[in-house]
């Protein structure tokens, strides 16, 4: 994101709408963005309103108020003077946007948001069948942010226990070999707001998976939010369950279910 | 929508926080899905949701948003969301789209078993499941307890932690009153997965001084 500074009138509305919190005054008292830790999500430029108003205008208003010893404060969700403006971005950091904006299209898979369908479709593509459980390991969520780097890193300590990541995933289109979990170089040092890793496995395996994420947990400067994955048996149970308890896990009291209303559901051999 | 997967919060406050979302998969159902979603919009719509929206084209808390265009504006593949606070409404949503019969895939993220109830009544039984193992990794990076239950109803991130502090000092002054602040919350999220007045009823903890 950038902002003009002829137009900021240092409000500070957008330090507090940037989800990196990246956003901070100057010493010109104008806002300044840290392009290092930005993640081009444009929550600033979608969430604050352009009020419109002449820079001088505001200026004006606010050394006035001032002289009365009262501040000028804006509307949380305005940016004043329509200061902030998202830039074209050139690859690799077009990616930032890729996997931070939800309005975006991810090219590879379709979908928008971070470009997973996980089970959200699983009634019609069989991804995960009788048997398999499916695993969603989004580094940088919640709130903090992600270098490929550190997704590199788990993924590579997931890929050596040879677990099958999904092909129709952004992070997996981006493994310069997905055996491996290595990601393309030139996108390692660029963050995301967040991004995920999606794999499955045989069900028995949970406890294995679990095992190598407890152990790569340590070595990311991030936060990994964790996601497990089955389809039912036909008696409404969830195979993973058992699993992940024998494991030694907590599993959350709420999720999502897949009610099985797609068509044509996807039937197994 | 993973984003709906790791919502926080105690189970009482759960209770009022479900989302429904139609999904679309490549080269099944997402061909010539723009009508289908459009019909699940206008089914979620009937029953009065606390917020509906897509990842394009935002949600209805959103600045300029007519929800009846953003409808007629949906193409193949839209990722539509609702938001529904109570068990009895949610009943008669899936019920509904039931009978809609739109052949695209409808999730529910929510408490898992008032959510497998839910399908029982209506006669189905869940196709699959998935459940949060909840955050690891480097969490003493993360805030409180209250500023996650807020932030995790938009799963991707767009309700800044500081904005949600910023609403919190915004109420507790009487600048803002709990609705106000959680409506300006709710902008931030893009799909329309942020539950507005769960979000107020937190805030307004706030503002009784019991939080």
């Amino acid at each position: 994101m950038q902002i003009d500074k002829q137009k900021c009138v240092g409000c500070g509305n957008c330090h507090s709408v940037c989800t990196m919190g990246v956003i901070y005054l100057d010493q010109d008292g104008k806002s300044v963005v840290n392009q290092e830790e930005c993640v081009e999500c444009r929550t600033c430029y979608r969430v604050l309103r352009n009020e419109g108003h002449r820079p001088w205008f505001v200026r004006a208003v606010r050394r006035l108020l001032r002289a009365f010893r009262l501040a000028y404060m804006a509307e949380p969700d305005v940016c004043p003077t329509g200061a902030l403006s998202p830039p074209d971005l050139e690859w690799p950091r077009s990616l930032r946007a890729t996997f931070s904006d939800p309005s975006t299209v991810h090219e590879g898979t379709g979908v928008h948001g971070r470009g997973t369908d996980e089970i959200k479709s699983n009634d019609v593509t069989g991804r995960l069948r009788e048997g398999d459980v499916g695993f969603v390991v989004e580094l940088g969520r919640p709130g903090i942010g992600a270098r490929f780097k550190d997704i590199q890193k788990v993924a590579m300590a997931l890929a050596a226990v040879e677990v099958q990541f999904e092909a129709e995933n952004p992070v997996t289109q981006l493994m310069t070999d997905p055996k491996t979990g290595k990601i393309r170089e030139d996108v390692l040092e660029e963050k995301v707001l967040s991004a995920i890793i999606e794999l499955k496995t045989k069900v028995e395996r949970i406890p294995e998976v679990l095992g190598v994420l407890e152990k790569v947990q340590h070595q990311v400067d991030t936060v990994i939010s964790v996601g497990v994955a089955s389809r039912c048996a036909p008696d409404g149970s969830v195979p993973h369950e058992h699993w992940v308890r024998e494991a030694g896990y907590r599993l959350s009291p709420n999720g999502k279910t897949n009610l099985g209303l797609g068509r044509p559901l996807f039937k197994e051999c | 929508m993973t984003n709906t997967l790791h919502r926080q919060g105690d189970v009482e406050s759960l209770k009022g926080d479900f989302v429904v979302f139609a999904h679309t998969a490549k080269g099944k159902n997402r061909e010539g899905s723009a009508t289908k979603i459009q019909e699940f919009m206008r089914v979620c719509l009937r029953h009065n949701p606390v917020n509906i929206g897509d990842a394009k084209q935002g949600n209805v808390h959103q600045d300029d948003i007519d929800i009846h265009k953003l409808i007629s504006r949906q193409g193949d593949g839209a990722a539509a969301a609702a938001v529904f606070t109570d068990l009895g409404t949610l009943q008669k949503v899936v019920e509904d789209l039931i009978r809609a019969d739109l052949g695209i895939c409808i999730n529910i993220s929510g408490l898992l078993e008032e959510v497998r109830d839910c399908c029982k009544k209506a006669g189905l039984e869940r196709h699959s499941v998935e459940h949060s193992l909840g955050f690891w990794g480097a969490t003493e990076k993360l805030p409180e307890k209250h500023i996650l239950e807020i932030h995790t109803m938009c799963g991707h991130g767009m309700v800044s932690f500081n904005l949600i502090r910023k609403m919190i000092e915004h109420v507790k002054l009487k600048r803002l009153s709990p609705k106000k602040a959680a409506k300006i919350l709710a902008k931030c999220c893009e799909c329309g997965a942020f539950n507005p007045a769960r979000a107020e009823q937190l805030l307004d903890r706030f503002r009784k001084g019991l939080t």
